[in-house]
């Protein structure tokens, strides 16, 4: 099917076209505009880094994206290599001299992409299922969690990887089920939507639960919880919410990323500060405005619910947190997930907290704010880049660290693969799980009335 | 990664892509070269034939080797940051591109040098030293990702060059392959002063027109044991200026001296590395002092006091590393800020005599209003290397002309003074033209007498450094008819 063609059956028809996007939403010029291809953002980039071609680098994929609105380009598969190759994970912003929203322009492309060469075949199913089937569904995810939860108690995970029955799936999903988190009950569903604050209520905050989170990681939703509510925050937990919709903006499917966003602003809409632990969902949260350009009623809704976005890490560190006062011996690293540090600026805070923490001893990473390669579900659409840049990540972990502590889910069971592909032994956390590690430990040590440690 | 499936007819790309073979060595269609039509001087463009990735010095004399025998024009590329267009195919070049020959191949603490391939990155061999004390000195401001291949070629400068010297007083050994395809190796075994021409220094800064460096021993020096940087504001561009030459007179020779105008800091304050300038001084200035740690404060002190004399509203000293480094963060990303206050920009490049900064300042501000565009200017003002930026609009009409013209009137107004129209960026596409103001046609004949020697078919990056022929030709003819 022609270009063409496929805009004339695209609804709704789109009004302004610009130069080769000839569909709604179109990446932006005053975003490109900036750039004055100085290269600066190159040896930020992890994909240039692996490949040294240049329209695999930030400064060449913005080139290209302005080269289709000049008309010197089509979108075809040969723009859609590049502009789907990058890891969105924002390296290039922190570098640039001039802020260029590189991960914007990333966006939009991959939005027009989409439109005007719509997947096909397994690749479309396989897409339509996970991003619409599941993700926004929070039923159908613990349907999963307790058919993964049954995979893993009942013995069948041993009878699978015994009977080498694992063989028959690719190398890369083989790996990434060798990894996959112990499924435990998620929170939504053990927790009222509202929970009080230890003693007094100082603030009351609402809860991002998130989709995968809740499933796969929901101990670190209880954390989350646990320190919150110790800190003297009531915790809700808004029932109508759902996915962020980073995965399918990052993906290019900028609809639902809307339908989505719509859901959680509605959602969120009494809440005074949504804490989010998962720093993917926190950046796509901070940045719904982006999606509604068009819509001028919701962008406003969506830019008040922006600014009540918030990391918890930021949170805890903006409003003040009790420091534990036992000791918790270990030496641990901190990897900067690309959406909290390049994306939202967070850096200092997680790294504050941690500290706070007796008996915690920080090894400096090199390189900590290079992507790991997880990217969303990269890890599962480009899995030779992703592993390459995950090889380069785990060569600057140091080796005598125990731990290595990071604010994103996504980050979490790319580093474990990295853990144990390479043969490494250190237990991979979440800054909030350590801190609440650290009041358990306190509350263990005082109720015994054992000696600090 | 499998080996990458060629889809093409052009034998010529079948044959390029058998020489270096493995994943991804070639790109040959439009959408992959698009990137390569320019470096970081865009106002020309051209697509190249082929982008190669050769990953030995082998691999690269046997494609210079095919292109020369097939008369395929050729360059050698890095990161594509050089300011004056050296790595532009202007003639559809075949790039033969050096980012995957980038390992630091050895370092000799002992006799301060490290070999590295031409694609390793600047800024990493300091990074990789500097935990034993020692770095890498010449340090352009995109040091962060341009490459050391093209750090020779163009023979860069950077901030610290004042104290330290340019690129060349750095490179102690070459092994270059000439535009036939023959490996040499320049300067044996980094040992200093060679008998015989100095062929180093003829290759650092030719430009890629001679041949292409494959793997380079630079000099690396013991880090300072203290440094320090001050900070001065100036309500006159003359008062600042004239501070630079006090210092200098002084007897202190800084490690950097650097300079911002009104228009400069708009940009960097509005870009991502703002540290708060004043919005209504004329003139910042940088100057930092390095070495013995016991000498620095006096150094400082006498700075401060020559600062106060002409009439600086501020100046004081970093109060700490993180503050140098923010301030040097915000003046090394000064060309990228530009992008925030101007949708493109030109960068140029001129040398004046220090005592002429005044002079020649007023004189780009008169350009400046003449031509409509604004230009700020951002310069290594100790080394008296000025580089106006003339601030344009590509989509306006006639505006990238201008633009040319404004560049062009300032390094005229340079090489009157008895400077000239390079520093550290290279002559490029961009100052060919330009060289007449500073070279009869016989000296410029004089040197593409010296590119014959090395590349007699000038299929090596043909139409770069000197003005497109014209007279020359006639010269030559004139100089046999004699003999």
């Amino acid at each position: 099917m022609s270009i063409k063609e496929t805009v004339l059956k695209q609804d709704p028809p789109c009004t302004s076209t610009l130069g080769n996007y000839l569909w709604r939403d179109p990446p932006q010029e005053n975003k490109w505009a900036d750039c004055v291809h100085c290269g600066m953002c190159l040896e930020s980039c992890p994909t240039y880094e692996q490949t040294g071609e240049e329209q695999h680098s930030p400064r060449g994929r913005v080139y290209l994206i302005k080269a289709v609105a000049e008309g010197k380009l089509k979108v075809d598969e040969h723009f859609a290599d590049p502009v789907f190759s990058c890891l969105d994970c924002r390296a290039c912003t922190t570098a640039c001299p001039v802020d260029v929203d590189v991960g914007g322009l990333i966006e939009e492309a991959r939005g027009q992409i989409r439109q005007g060469m719509p997947l096909k075949g397994w690749k479309k199913a396989v897409n339509w299922f996970f991003l619409h089937g599941v993700f926004p569904h929070h039923n159908r995810l613990n349907s999963i969690g307790t058919l993964l939860r049954f995979y893993q108690k009942s013995g069948l995970q041993k009878v699978v990887r015994k009977t080498k029955l694992i063989n028959i799936m690719p190398k890369h999903l083989t790996e990434m089920e060798s990894i996959m988190p112990e499924v435990k009950s998620p929170v939504r569903k053990k927790y009222d939507s509202v929970i009080k604050a230890k003693g007094v209520t100082k603030h009351e905050v609402s809860l991002l639960t998130g989709c995968v989170m809740d499933v796969f990681f929901s101990d670190i939703n209880e954390s989350t919880i646990t320190v919150l509510t110790r800190n003297g925050s009531d915790v809700r937990i808004p029932r109508n919410q759902t996915c962020c919709g980073a995965l399918h903006v990052h993906a290019g499917d900028r609809e639902m990323g809307r339908k989505l966003a719509k859901q959680n602003i509605e959602a969120f809409e009494n809440a005074e500060t949504v804490i989010v632990n998962a720093a993917g969902c926190g950046c796509m949260m901070k940045e719904y405005t982006e999606l509604f350009r068009d819509e001028p009623e919701w962008r406003k809704r969506a830019k008040s619910f922006e600014d009540k976005v918030v990391d918890i890490s930021k949170y805890l560190h903006d409003t003040g947190y009790e420091k534990p006062k036992t000791m918790l011996k270990t030496r641990i690293t901190y990897h900067d997930a690309c959406h909290l540090a390049h994306g939202q600026r967070v850096r200092q805070e997680p790294r504050d907290i941690l500290l706070d923490i007796p008996g915690v001893e920080m090894v400096h990473m090199p390189k900590s704010d290079s992507c790991c390669g997880s990217a969303g579900i990269y890890n599962l659409t480009n899995p030779e880049m992703a592993d390459a840049v995950l090889k380069s990540k785990m060569e600057n972990v140091p080796d005598d660290v125990e731990m290595i502590s990071m604010g994103n889910p996504g980050c979490m069971m790319q580093m474990a693969l990295g853990v144990q592909k390479y043969g490494r032994n250190q237990k991979i956390v979440h800054t909030v799980q350590l801190l609440d590690w650290a009041y358990q430990k306190e509350e263990r040590d005082s109720s015994h009335g054992s000696p600090k440690d | 990664m499998a080996v990458q499936k060629i889809n093409t007819t052009d034998k010529h790309i079948i044959n390029l892509a058998g020489i270096v073979g493995g994943p991804r060595s070639i790109l040959y269609k439009k959408a992959d070269l698009l990137a390569y039509d320019c470096d970081g001087f865009t106002i020309h463009k051209h697509l190249p034939k082929a982008v190669v990735f050769p990953k030995s010095t082998e691999e690269v004399s046997k494609l210079v080797k095919y292109c020369s025998n097939n008369g395929l024009p050729f360059l050698a590329r890095g990161a594509g940051t050089g300011l004056s267009g050296g790595a532009i195919p202007i003639n559809g070049e075949v790039i033969i591109s050096m980012v995957r020959m980038k390992k630091l191949i050895s370092v000799d603490l002992e006799n301060r040098r490290a070999v590295v391939e031409p694609g390793f990155v600047n800024l990493k061999l300091t990074n990789s030293i500097s935990d034993k004390g020692y770095y890498y000195a010449p340090d352009p401001s995109s040091q962060y990702c341009c490459t050391i291949g093209g750090n020779v070629a163009e023979n860069a400068g950077g901030a610290h060059c004042l104290k330290y010297g340019v690129t060349t007083n750095h490179i102690l050994g070459l092994e270059v392959v000439l535009p036939n395809g023959e490996i040499v190796e320049i300067g044996r075994n980094g040992v200093l002063d060679e008998p015989g021409y100095d062929l180093l220094g003829l290759i650092t800064g030719s430009e890629g027109t001679l041949g292409i460096v494959t793997k380079i021993t630079v000099r690396i020096l013991k880090s300072p044991e203290g440094k320090q940087t001050v900070l001065a504001y100036f309500d006159k561009v003359e008062d600042g200026s004239q501070a630079v030459s006090d210092i200098i007179s002084a007897g202190i020779v800084p490690a950097a001296l650097e300079m911002m105008d009104k228009t400069a800091i708009e940009a960097v304050e509005a870009a991502a590395f703002p540290v708060g300038h004043p919005k209504d001084i004329e003139a910042v200035l940088l100057i930092e002092v390095d070495g013995i740690a016991a000498g620095i404060e006096e150094q400082v002190n006498q700075i401060l006091e020559v600062c106060r004399k002409r009439n600086v509203r501020e100046v004081r000293a970093a109060k700490d590393e993180a503050e140098r480094g923010r301030w040097w963060a915000n003046r090394k990303t000064g060309f990228g800020a530009m992008g925030a206050i101007s949708p493109d920009y030109l960068v140029q490049d001129g040398v004046i005599p220090r005592s002429k900064l005044p002079e020649v300042l007023s004189k780009i501000s008169q350009i400046s209003k003449e031509s409509g565009l604004r230009i700020a200017n951002i310069f290594h003002a100790g080394d008296g290397n000025l580089h106006p930026l003339v601030l344009f609009d590509a989509r306006k009409p006639g505006e990238i002309d201008k633009a040319l013209e404004a560049g062009s009137a300032c390094l005229k107004a340079c090489a009157d003074v008895g400077g000239t129209i390079t520093g550290e960026h290279g002559v490029g596409i961009e100052k060919r033209d330009e060289m007449r103001f500073v070279f009869k046609d016989e000296e410029i004949f004089a040197q593409t007498s010296i590119r014959e020697v090395f590349n007699p078919n000038n299929l090596l990056n043909a139409g770069k450094l000197f003005p497109t022929p014209g007279r020359c030709v006639e010269i030559k003819k004139e100089l046999k008819s004699l003999t």
